[in-house]
């Protein structure tokens, strides 16, 4: 073997060694019974992902955040395709401004974002500190750019300024165009942007904990709260959590590789 | 009063001028032609038209209807863009149909309607195809027959083949022409190509910064450009100023301030030599500084009393005798030397 060959193959074995040892070992220590005085564990056992699973106040949680999570996504859906869709066609000039307000959350830390937003929200016309509603709306703020980028990146491979003044032309009202013409090619592209948006949201904590913490415990919170009580169990927890986002993550790959694919 | 009839249509971007006061008209069933470099305003003035670019000042009648401000999906009009825009989520046969679900009507309904223009713009066989499987040049025809199954009053082409390769562009233009002339469909057609435009059409309106500045058959505009403009866009014409003219020619009085003189109808001969019988025209001392080989056709190009020519024969035998750097005779036939306004 070359010097040149060993040196890459070397330095991908350590990089892999660095991402993969933490996570072997956190599953490995997930289904330890003791493991503080040997090498490798003593003996091995599901127990701990039995406790996980049947722990009703994780389960709760997880329901919550799913609530949170596909609510906070499908309102962004509604209100983000049109929007961007009017823009982008009828309304460029206006693109700019648009794309600067969607990028903003970009700016602003996940902290600064929550005492704000808890000081505004605690009283006067809309006292929803602490309510679930705050979340909510925090998240959708917080996806914003992704939902942006992803449809307005899916809207201009499609061509759909074309796309319209050809199906307007051929008699169809501008929502014809849109339900018809639109929308059914930019779903792949607007499929990446929601599952992108999702993994994030899933795996966000300041806000979470921050916002709401104990009053409407969210999964995020629930994890970090039983971290605590049991080393194995929150491995068992910290693996639950990484097989999930992995496969939302292999989605998104695949989502976003078929809509390369169709408009290629 | 024409079929098409469009007055002092006038729109501007922001500080440019896209359609300057312009008016044209165009008959029932004609091809016509709107030729012009890029930025000339061509496809703003289709785009109107179509009702894709709202215009400041100005009216558009179309069989005597008023459409000025009609919105684009009531103005029954067609229009194939350069990029296609065919729909990737339908087959040839739903996107050829669209338009017709679009009127209400049902697929059982609409099916033979389009299986015929399927037949006509020769795509049987690739009905239930996607775009993405079908070259340019099919998903050009995919495109056409979409708009003309709406038996739309005008067909607008916005440089439809401009993205084709130059072989396929070629068939598609017969093919377009004999589909217009099958179907006798008022069609404008956009290019930036004088060549396409010549072969085409039945009338070409040449453009320039928004204003029309030639009009008439392709052998008009051609044999005759109004002004320099287009005698340089049209062709390869050799434009000079009178005096320049009168110092080539050795005399003789020049009134109009400036003369094109197509390439083609320059002759070379021997030095001391001249066309028998010598016509009405002048000889020239000269000498050839270039040659290029086109294909069938070589370009010289021609010094003569501090002149340049350019000067193109068909590549034949006859021609070997000239070479580069060689003293030649230069002959202008007077009746070829065209006076610009």
């Amino acid at each position: 073997m070359k010097a040149g060959k060993l040196f890459h193959v070397s330095v991908v074995t350590l990089v892999m060694l660095y991402l993969f040892v933490p996570l072997a070992v956190t599953f490995l220590y997930s289904i330890a019974t003791d493991w503080y005085r040997t090498f490798l564990p003593e003996g091995y056992t599901l127990n701990w992902y039995r406790e996980m699973l049947t722990d009703p106040r994780l389960l709760e949680a997880l329901w919550r955040t799913l609530f949170v999570t596909v609510f906070t996504i499908v309102l962004s859906i509604l209100l983000m395709v049109p929007t961007i869709f009017i823009v982008t066609v009828y309304f460029s000039k206006w693109e700019r401004l648009l794309q600067a307000i969607v990028m903003l959350p970009y700016a602003i830390p996940g902290v600064v974002a929550a005492v704000g937003l808890i000081r505004i929200y605690s009283d006067g016309p809309l006292a929803i500190s602490g309510t679930v509603w705050i979340v909510i709306g925090a998240y959708f703020i917080s996806i914003l750019p992704f939902m942006y980028q992803g449809i307005r990146n899916s809207l201009r491979t499609v061509d759909a300024i074309t796309l319209v003044d050809a199906a307007e032309l051929l008699g169809a009202s501008r929502i014809q165009a849109f339900r018809h013409v639109v929308l059914p090619n930019i779903m792949p592209g607007v499929m990446a942007s929601v599952l992108l948006s999702f993994s994030i949201l899933f795996g966000e904590f300041v806000l979470a904990n921050l916002l709401i913490g104990g009053q409407y415990e969210l999964l995020q919170v629930y994890l970090m709260r039983r971290m605590d009580e049991s080393g194995h169990l929150s491995s068992a927890i910290v693996v639950f959590y990484f097989v999930l986002i992995l496969i939302l993550s292999g989605l998104i790959l695949k989502f976003g590789r078929s809509a390369k694919e169709e408009n290629a | 009063m024409s079929y098409v009839q469009i007055d002092n249509l006038t729109k501007t971007y922001k500080d440019t001028i896209a359609l300057n006061h312009l008016s044209l008209t165009f008959d029932k069933g004609e091809f016509v032609t709107l030729l012009g470099p890029s930025g000339c305003g061509k496809s703003t003035l289709l785009r109107s038209i179509a009702g894709l670019a709202p215009t400041e000042e100005g009216s558009i009648h179309v069989d005597g209807v008023d459409i000025t401000h009609l919105k684009p999906k009531d103005r029954e009009i067609g229009m194939v863009f350069q990029s296609y825009g065919l729909f990737p989520n339908m087959t040839v046969l739903e996107n050829i149909g669209f338009g017709l679900r679009m009127k209400g009507m049902k697929k059982s309904e609409y099916e033979g309607k389009v299986k015929r223009m399927i037949e006509l713009v020769d795509l049987v066989g690739k009905e239930q195809s996607y775009p993405h499987q079908l070259s340019g040049g099919q998903q050009q025809r995919v495109a056409l027959a979409r708009s003309l199954v709406m038996e739309p009053k005008i067909l607008l082409l916005d440089e439809p083949l401009s993205a084709l390769d130059a072989k396929i562009r070629k068939n598609l233009q017969v093919e377009l022409r004999r589909i217009q002339r099958e179907l006798s469909i008022t069609t404008v057609f956009v290019t930036h190509d004088q060549e396409e435009a010549l072969t085409i059409s039945d009338r070409i309106f040449v453009m320039d910064l928004g204003n029309i500045v030639q009009s008439g058959n392709p052998e008009e505009i051609y044999t005759h450009p109004a002004n320099e403009f287009v005698a340089r866009f049209i062709g390869n014409y050799n434009v000079l100023r009178a005096e320049q003219l009168r110092q080539l020619t050795g005399g003789g009085s020049f009134a109009a301030v400036s003369y094109a003189i197509r390439p083609e109808v320059i002759q070379l001969f021997p030095e001391h030599a001249g066309p028998e019988p010598s016509g009405n025209g002048w000889l020239a001392a000269g000498k050839v500084k270039d040659i290029t080989v086109t294909g069938n056709v070589l370009r010289y190009l021609v010094e003569s009393q501090d002149q340049r020519l350019q000067v193109d024969h068909l590549n034949t035998a006859k021609e070997l005798w000239i070479q580069r750097d060689m003293n030649v005779n230069v002959w202008i036939p007077a009746e070829e030397c065209v006076p610009l306004g």
